[in-house]
């Protein structure tokens, strides 16, 4: 579905390198997560998906993106968009519209869709992203969560295959974060969408990401499985990324020899080895 | 007057007005406003408009918007009246100032032509949406896609822009600024400097705004690509000859 072999890539006028040698492959449907700390080049890699780069940024890119067989520096963005739907850290900038039922139409308009088809499509997007009640309200009298999911839904109405997130949670609160990832799981679950999202809240990550990439200096510092990565917190430490302090429980107790089970990811799963531990 | 261009949800006869019989009214009024050189008419004019923002259910918010005018008004008639030299003397005041009848005349009108000229516009904001206008900009008058776009952006980023100039006040504010003193010139010294986190960030914005419509098909836009249709019917025919009417008296009186 995506497969990046070989990226790097300088914005003009910058004096290093925002992606250095990133090799990527994402299988359809997965769920991947995208932590590391300021200036690591997660929004970079996220522009390199939806083609901003190297369409919008000019820069010195090489190496090759594949988005469903399309080499993204050969299609227009255009193009690109049918595939990839992209949310982007600024909820202000990226929403264009007054009203919610604006926003959602702006892409479909855009795009030409079929006047018979806008309606159940504008519909199918407000439910999904649960806000149908809000369909006619101004999006300045809306919180920030709702903003959030009026830029989400303007996305599923264009029903794109891969949903490239930069921090959608960004300005949120806690329960608000939750809710857009409940949206996002439904999105791959039920719809079979791959969702790329750049996330600082690393526990959210851990509950929804099929797969953590670990982003530092450009480069992929680390890969896999939520519990593997987790297992590398002194790496992670040091690069600056912050780890639950579950999973930094369970590499103290390790390294004691007090434990050596699966690293908790939530409550229950820290209480069992706890007990365990305790038996041991 | 935070959210005084947003639009207000409705259903009434207004609303469901064609997009461009609102514009046509609204300019229709506004000209109407400088045909005539009776107070009266303009007062009348006036009155109308907050009649309008009742018939579209918003009569408390057309009513705080023509406060906040008439308040407006009221300085710049006080900001004229002193200066006009032609006419009768009315009053005296050092410094060479006098109030004259012309003056008062003059500035009094003045005064009621901003109050009356500003309603129409900024009821026509409340009850049609920007999309609406800038589609029927597009069909009706053919203005291209990307200006009607750009006016609309721009409509859009008035009130977020004064919210995070509100922001850095505020955290200016947290560090010992103090921004209440009276002194006019002070003031700008001090918010001066503000304008620079301002640009930038307002720049940065503009840019993801520019990734997000170019995204989103922005480029692949035409004449026809606007999916709501805006029907013509008896309202807009009945709206269209009273605005002339209007127009024609206002001519004349
Ligand atoms: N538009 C740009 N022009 C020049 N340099 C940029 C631009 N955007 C980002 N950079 C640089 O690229 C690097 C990676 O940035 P970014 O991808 O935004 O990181 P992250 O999202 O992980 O914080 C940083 O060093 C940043 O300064
Ligand atoms: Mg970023």
């Amino acid at each position: 579905m995506i497969k990046i072999e070989g990226l790097v890539f300088r914005y003009d006028g910058s004096p290093r390198d925002a992606l250095n040698d990133i090799s990527l492959d994402i299988e359809e449907g997965d769920f991947v997560g995208i932590i590391g700390p300021s200036g690591a080049g997660k929004s970079t890699l996220t522009y390199a998906l939806n083609g901003v780069v190297p369409h919008h940024y000019s820069g010195n890119f090489r190496g090759r993106v594949e988005i469903c067989g399309m080499d993204t520096a050969k299609a227009g963005p255009e193009a690109i968009s049918k595939y990839v739907g992209s949310v982007f850290q600024d909820i202000e900038g990226q929403i264009l519209s007054s009203v919610v039922e604006d926003e959602i139409l702006f892409g479909l308009e855009n795009f030409g869709i079929p006047r018979g088809e806008i309606e159940p499509r504008v519909e199918y997007a407000l439910k999904t992203a649960g806000i149908s009640e809000l369909r006619h309200r101004n999006i300045s009298s809306l919180s920030g969560g709702q903003k959030q999911k009026v830029a989400l839904a303007s996305i599923i109405a264009l029903r794109p295959k891969i949903m490239a997130l930069d921090e959608p949670t960004g300005e949120l609160d806690p329960q608000s974060s939750r809710r857009v990832f409940e949206t996002l799981k439904e999105l791959n679950e039920r719809h079979g969408l791959t969702i790329v999202v750049v996330e600082q809240k690393i526990m959210m990550l851990c509950e929804f990401a099929h797969r953590l990439v670990v982003m530092d200096e450009g480069r992929i510092a680390a890969e896999g499985p939520a519990r593997e990565v987790l297992r590398r917190g002194g790496m992670l430490e040091e690069i600056g990324v912050n780890i639950p302090r579950i999973a930094t429980l369970a590499r103290k107790l390790r390294g004691l020899g007090l434990y050596d089970g699966i690293t908790p990811l939530n409550l229950a799963e820290a209480e069992k080895m706890m007990r365990n531990g305790r038996q041991c | 007057m935070k959210g005084f261009l947003d639009y207000v949800d409705g259903n009434s006869v207004l609303h469901r007005l064609n997009p461009m019989t609102k514009l046509i009214i609204s300019f229709g009024l506004c000209a109407s406003c400088f045909l005539t050189q009776n107070h009266a008419v303009v007062a009348a004019i006036a009155l109308f408009d907050l009649c309008l923002g009742a018939l579209a259910g918003i009569s408390r918010r057309s009513a705080l918007i023509f406060i906040s005018l008439l308040k407006l008004s009221a300085a710049l008639f006080l900001l004229q009246v002193f200066f006009v030299r032609q006419g009768n003397i009315l009053l005296v005041l050092p410094f060479g100032l006098r109030v004259t009848d012309a003056g008062v005349s003059f500035s009094a009108l003045f005064a009621l032509r901003l109050a009356a000229v500003t309603m129409p516009l900024s009821l026509m904001l409340s009850i049609t949406r920007m999309s609406d206008i800038a589609n029927v900009l597009v069909r009706y008058l053919g203005i291209p896609y990307k200006y009607a776009f750009v006016l609309t952006t721009a409509m859009r980023f008035i009130p977020l822009f004064t919210e995070e100039m509100a922001g850095i006040m505020e955290a200016q504010t947290a560090r010992g600024v103090r921004f209440d003193t009276g002194n006019f010139f002070r003031k700008v010294r001090l918010l001066l400097p503000l304008c620079v986190p301002l640009l930038i960030s307002s720049v940065r914005r503009i840019e993801v705004s520019a990734i997000s419509a170019e995204l989103r098909g922005f480029n692949l836009r035409g004449r026809s690509s606007g999916y709501k249709r805006y029907s013509f019917g008896a309202n807009d025919a009945a709206a269209l000859f009273i605005c002339v009417m209007i127009i024609v008296a206002s001519a004349m009186i």
